[in-house]
């Protein structure tokens, strides 16, 4: 039993209060008979590194953990990469547990060897099955223990890896037994997942604790991510190569780590949609036509990456994709079928395939597992009670029981029987394990610490000078005590992992080298889905802030004592027929109580126009392009979602529903506010600023028509102004009061006026002739030249004679022009057709 | 036996198409059980860029990119393919058993071993329903040709050819409970059928002769694709083809165009266009031996205008 009385008098220096606090997180720590744990070493007594962070932790007053990493949390999952997208249950996220894995160099320089042994294995393992294959025709390996795999690419045999390697990223799952070593539980080759986890993770806890992190020395990350990227770069042909991430898209399990990841190493995030093949290289759509990517860093598994040779039901993959690597005209890392290792199938010919390949022995072993396609190996599972069984591939099939892995001693008699006649059938498809007892560690649950099964993740990058291993990993522990790997899942909460060095660390961030940066002002071109993205997000904003406009008006006016304001039963029709128009409230409700209507607008999540329905859409537009949005957008907008999503949420009032639409107002302003100040002028702002700039611009026009038409009461124009947030600058001008062609010259026509139609063409004119062009013929591209004839007309019309038929003709060419900007920069216009498969027939 | 094969498919598109880039298989391929004298390919508009290699499964493969604007799309294939007939192999093969056991241990990766054709596939899945189905045919120790024989009878005797019950995409399951459906529903059925007892099955696309021998009722599916299976029964055998649509041990009426894991991966063409809009398709073959009447008779894909799967 764990020797807790001796912690506390073995830290003098704590203060009562933090000796008290101290144990009592450890009064109910209970180790489990036979299984080691990462606090307490075999003789009871905690370790020296462990106690020094607990200790330290400990000195922090009452209540301070709690609230520093609830506060590092909240901003890091805030602004971080684990939101989940609004209805998306597919994200996954983990708790952080407050406690990192903590492990000294000793331990760590055996598990890093280990793992950089296993990489160069793996690497090795690639080279000879799709090179030569002479382990399978020698007899080292079956066949059939590969060709189960889904990632057994057959198409990619006998093609050289473009850049020389297979695996860029690897990673090994490692638990400790109960003899205290370390064990592989199994290989990712495919594409690993969980290295912008634990970026995040260590994110939160070096923000906790900064102090505590910076005493114990812990080895940093940063050196290791430099690395990948070096990796990467050195596999392109081109010095200075464009590196993009290619990610399955906001639907996959991880996709915010990818965004995150792409960020941080500064790659291109791009989907399957976004590439194109042309003569053999590899190209991003952008907006300045296409551009080579050199380099792909692969989160689509091999199977759907090219549809044209591979699944031919993928829409995630690049048609032409494998056409392309077999030419070497680009990398692809890791290089598709590299997936194929992960198969449980061969982690019993590993230790043979280790002195074979390497002439070594395995410096870290994994866990004892025979493949049933073999008959000896058969007959030994069909004689242990004691293993688990777990299918051979990882090949999905819904509905079977036997493709999750199981515990032989937990079957019930007639699964056993179903099993063993499945393995008479099929016994390829099986394998049989030793079951792996979990070591334990301190996670922290209420105020005390508890010991919890882990697992962890150890991740390899390939360098020129061979792989470099991460000081740090993905943990993740589970809640229940069912120390059984077998039992581990996907995990509970996750923990960051300290490596302590022996020397100071240096203080490295991803900064360059000074001497290896080229200055450039334009960071690469803007790919068209990402100007696509930004175009809406701009268009969607403003019409929510519209519709908010509309909301607002119509609650001041039932609320102003005065009855005149817009008291008039017909101004306030114009209102809701407004609202009605676009979707923000039902046809059949014209007429309603203002407060239904206002809450209808602002709340109903089913009308396609409330203000909550917009602003949903433009969070989801956004999401799928978090990779360019500051951490401060990304913030305001989620709280401008949440405050419309706020549970509880009920407008008894106008006043309620004014006050709703006010700060739903203040943060939108908040948000075009960051977008003019704090968005670089590349071309991205400029996209999401002529989406806002055309909404607003149509959204005028169709104001001014229904309230500035030939027999506009006062009522109108008042509401006019208010809608077109010119109501001091008109009064300031004019001192007669309300009249039609003043105010249709101001809301219409008035270049200085921010919100007059003129001013967003004069603005979207701007935005234009920054823009590149794809073919520098002296021919004006179509945008321009409906800009053109617009801006014309604006600039030479009177007042007098923009009645509402001008007003519809302006309106339908800034629609126009919105169709003619999407055909030109976007994936979905009318020239950029869709893709369409060709029938396959017979 | 000599034939003379032609095989034109022509699509048509609503609007104009300004990029294609297509995987052909429609080239045959030399091997142990027949000779290609002649063969070509010509595609219309002309490709801006093609080359042919060996596709993952031995199969010929030319890859066309087109990049002239077009409304039809023309691809004809001719070939003159030489069949020799195989010997009778009824009686031949080892027990099933040891077939099974041999497949889990050949050192042979590539598509002419058995190893890449025993695991469920993409369109010829396990289905269990299936495996109990193709059981009863293989008790224990019977030779693998002959148990194969029998099930392919069963699947002759037992289902119905109808071209309307099911589709290009149509799963094998759904074919299997309406014991209806054409020669790409017969020939998955059987492979998912040996696949579920750890057989090596393989899904061969080809051609059917045209001509019925006198006396003998014309065999379904003349003048167009046909499909059907291929089973490795043990190094001394090697492959033996099954036409459970006829019900036939495969001898010289069989020209073998590709052959795979399932219908994906044998599909005549594969393909991407940038167009919007929709497509007709037409297809039409030839299959005429040079020996014997030729009589020409041009004849469409089983469900002509659509994405048909041949008999």
């Amino acid at each position: 039993m764990a020797d807790f009385a001796g912690v506390a008098s073995r830290r003098p220096s704590l203060d009562p209060a933090g000796a008290d606090r101290l144990s009592a997180w450890l009064r109910d720590y209970r180790t489990l008979p036979g299984i080691p744990d990462e606090l307490f070493d075999a003789t009871g007594r905690p370790r020296d590194y462990w106690l020094h962070f607990l200790g330290d932790l400990a000195d922090y007053p009452a209540g301070q953990i709690k609230s520093r990493f609830n506060l590092a949390t909240r901003h890091i999952r805030d602004t971080g990469v684990s939101y989940r997208i609004y209805g998306e249950e597919s994200e996954r996220t983990w708790p952080i547990n407050p406690v990192p894995l903590i492990l000294d160099q000793t331990e760590w320089a055996k598990i890093s060897a280990a793992v950089e042994q296993r990489a160069t294995l793996m690497e090795a393992l690639l080279q000879d099955i799709y090179g030569e294959a002479t382990l399978i025709t020698e007899g080292a390996l079956p066949a059939a223990a590969l060709t189960g795999s889904p990632d057994f690419i057959r198409a990619l045999r006998g093609v050289p890896p473009p850049g020389g390697r297979y695996l860029q990223l690897y990673a090994a799952d490692l638990a400790r037994g109960p003899d205290g070593r370390w064990w592989v539980l199994g290989d990712r080759t495919q594409a690993p997942s969980g290295a912008g986890y634990e970026l995040e993770n260590r994110l939160v806890l070096s923000r906790a604790y900064p102090n505590l992190y910076n005493a114990m020395n812990v080895e940093r990350l940063a050196p290791f991510f430099d690395a990948l990227r070096k990796g990467l770069a050195s596999a392109a042909e081109r010095k200075d190569p464009r590196i993009c991430l290619l990610t399955p898209g906001p639907f996959s399990e991880t996709y915010f780590e990818q965004a995150h990841l792409a960020r941080y190493l500064g790659f291109l995030l791009v989907e399957g949609d976004d590439l194109v093949v042309r003569d053999g290289l590899v190209y991003v759509r952008t907006i300045a036509g296409l551009k080579r990517a050199d380099v792909i860093l692969r989160r689509v598994d091999a199977d759907f990456v090219d549809p044209l040779e591979l699944n031919s039901a993928s829409q995630l993959g690049v048609p032409g994709l494998l056409e392309a690597i077999r030419g070497g005209g680009v990398a692809v890392l890791n290089m598709p079928g590299s997936g194929v290792l992960e198969s449980k199938a061969l982690l019993g010919f590993m230790p043979k395939l280790c002195r074979r390949l390497l002439g070594e022995e395995l410096k870290m072993p994994n866990v004892a597992t025979w493949w049933c396609g073999q008959a000896a190996e058969q007959a030994l599972v069909r004689s242990r009670a004691d293993l688990a069984i777990a299918p051979a591939f990882t090949v999905r099939q819904d509905g079977d029981p036997f493709s999750r892995p199981r515990l032989l001693a937990d079957l019930t008699a007639r699964e056993r029987d179903a099993f063993f006649a499945r393995l008479e059938d099929r016994p390829g498809d099986f394998v049989g394990q030793e079951v792996v007892r979990l070591s334990t560690m301190p996670v922290m649950r209420e105020d005390r610490l508890e010991a919890a099964p882990f697992v962890l993740r150890v991740y390899a990058a390939a360098t020129a000078d061979g792989f470099r291993i991460m000081p740090g990993g993905f943990c993740r522990t589970s809640d229940e005590l069912d120390v059984r790997a077998i039992s581990m899942g996907e995990g509970a909460r996750t923990a960051d992992v300290w490596v302590i060095a022996d020397r100071p660390v240096e203080r490295v961030t991803l900064l360059a080298n000074q001497d290896d940066v080229k200055v450039r002002r334009i960071l690469g071109h803007l790919p068209s889905r990402a100007a696509d993205n930004l175009f809406w997000l701009g268009r969607y904003l403003e019409r929510a802030e519209a519709t908010l406009r509309l909301v607002r008006s119509l609650c001041t006016s039932l609320m102003d004592a005065e009855a005149a304001v817009h008291g008039a039963g017909e101004t306030l029709t114009k209102l809701q027929e407004l609202l009605i128009a676009w979707k923000a409230m039902e046809a059949d409700a014209l007429g309603a109580r203002a407060l239904d209507a206002a809450r209808t607008a602002l709340l109903d999540a089913d009308s396609t126009g409330s203000v909550v329905t917009l602003v949903r859409k433009a969070r989801r537009t956004a999401a799928s392009m978090r990779e360019r949005l500051s951490a401060d957008f990304w913030t305001l907008l989620g709280a401008l979602e949440n405050g419309l999503n706020a549970p509880g949420l009920k407008l008894t009032s106008e006043a309620d529903a004014l006050q709703q639409a006010e700060s739903a107002l203040q943060i939108l302003a908040a948000l075009s506010g960051l977008a003019q100040e704090n968005m670089n002028r590349a071309a991205g702002w400029r996209f999401l600023d002529m989406g806002r700039r055309i909404e607003r611009g149509v959204n005028t026009c169709r104001f001014t028509r229904t309230l500035a038409h030939a027999e506009a009461t006062t009522d109108d124009l008042d509401l006019l102004l208010d809608l077109a947030d010119s109501q001091i600058t008109y009064r300031a001008r004019y001192l007669v009061g309300l009249a039609l062609t003043p105010v249709r010259d101001m809301v219409m026509l008035d270049p200085f006026n921010t919100r007059s139609v003129a001013f967003q063409v004069f603005t979207l004119r701007d935005h234009m002739n920054a823009l590149p062009v794809l073919v520098d013929d002296g021919m004006m591209e179509r945008p321009n030249r409906i800009l053109r004839v617009l801006t014309t007309e604006i600039e030479t019309a009177l007042a007098a004679d923009v009645d509402p038929d001008a007003m519809v003709r302006f309106e339908e060419a800034l629609l126009s022009l919105s169709g003619a900007v999407a055909d030109r920069y976007f994936l979905q216009g009318a020239n950029a057709v869709p893709t369409i498969k060709l029938a396959g027939l017979a | 036996m000599i034939y003379g094969v032609r095989h034109r498919t022509t699509y048509g598109y609503e609007s104009q198409v300004t990029f294609a880039r297509c995987v052909l298989r429609l080239t045959p391929r030399s091997s142990a059980t027949q000779t290609v004298l002649e063969s070509s390919l010509t595609v219309t508009p002309e490709p801006s860029r093609a080359f042919q290699r060996a596709g993952p499964f031995g199969e010929t493969t030319n890859t066309v990119v087109i990049e002239t604007r077009h409304k039809a799309l023309i691809i004809e294939a001719h070939s003159r393919v030489e069949v020799h007939t195989p010997p009778s192999r009824l009686d031949f093969g080892a027990p099933w058993e040891q077939v099974r056991a041999r497949c889990l241990e050949t050192a042979d990766l590539g598509p002419g071993g058995p190893a890449s054709f025993i695991y469920p596939s993409i369109r010829a899945p396990l289905v269990a329903e299936i495996t109990e189905y193709a059981r009863s045919s293989f008790p224990r120790g019977r030779g693998i040709v002959d148990a194969a024989t029998d099930l392919m009878n069963r699947v002759r005797a037992d289902f119905t050819y109808d071209p309307k019950a099911t589709d290009v995409s149509t799963a094998p399951l759904q074919a299997f409970t309406a014991r209806r459906g054409v020669c790409q529903d017969f020939a998955h059925i059987m492979i998912c059928g040996l696949r579920g007892l750890g057989l090596p099955g393989r899904y061969v696309s080809g051609y059917l002769r045209t001509i019925p021998p006198p006396g003998r009722a014309r065999l379904e599916g003349a003048d167009a694709t046909h499909a059907w299976v291929s089973l490795w029964c043990g190094e001394e055998a090697g492959w033996v083809g099954f036409d459970p649509t006829n019900a036939i041990q495969v001898q010289d009426d069989h020209i073998v165009l590709a052959s795979g894991r399932d219908y994906s991966d044998v599909a005549p063409i594969d393909g991407i266009i940038l167009a919007p809009g929709k497509q007709t398709l037409k297809v039409e073959v030839d299959v005429i031996p040079e020996t014997g009447p030729a009589i020409l008779r041009p004849a469409f894909g089983a469900r002509s205008g659509l994405a048909g799967a041949g008999s």
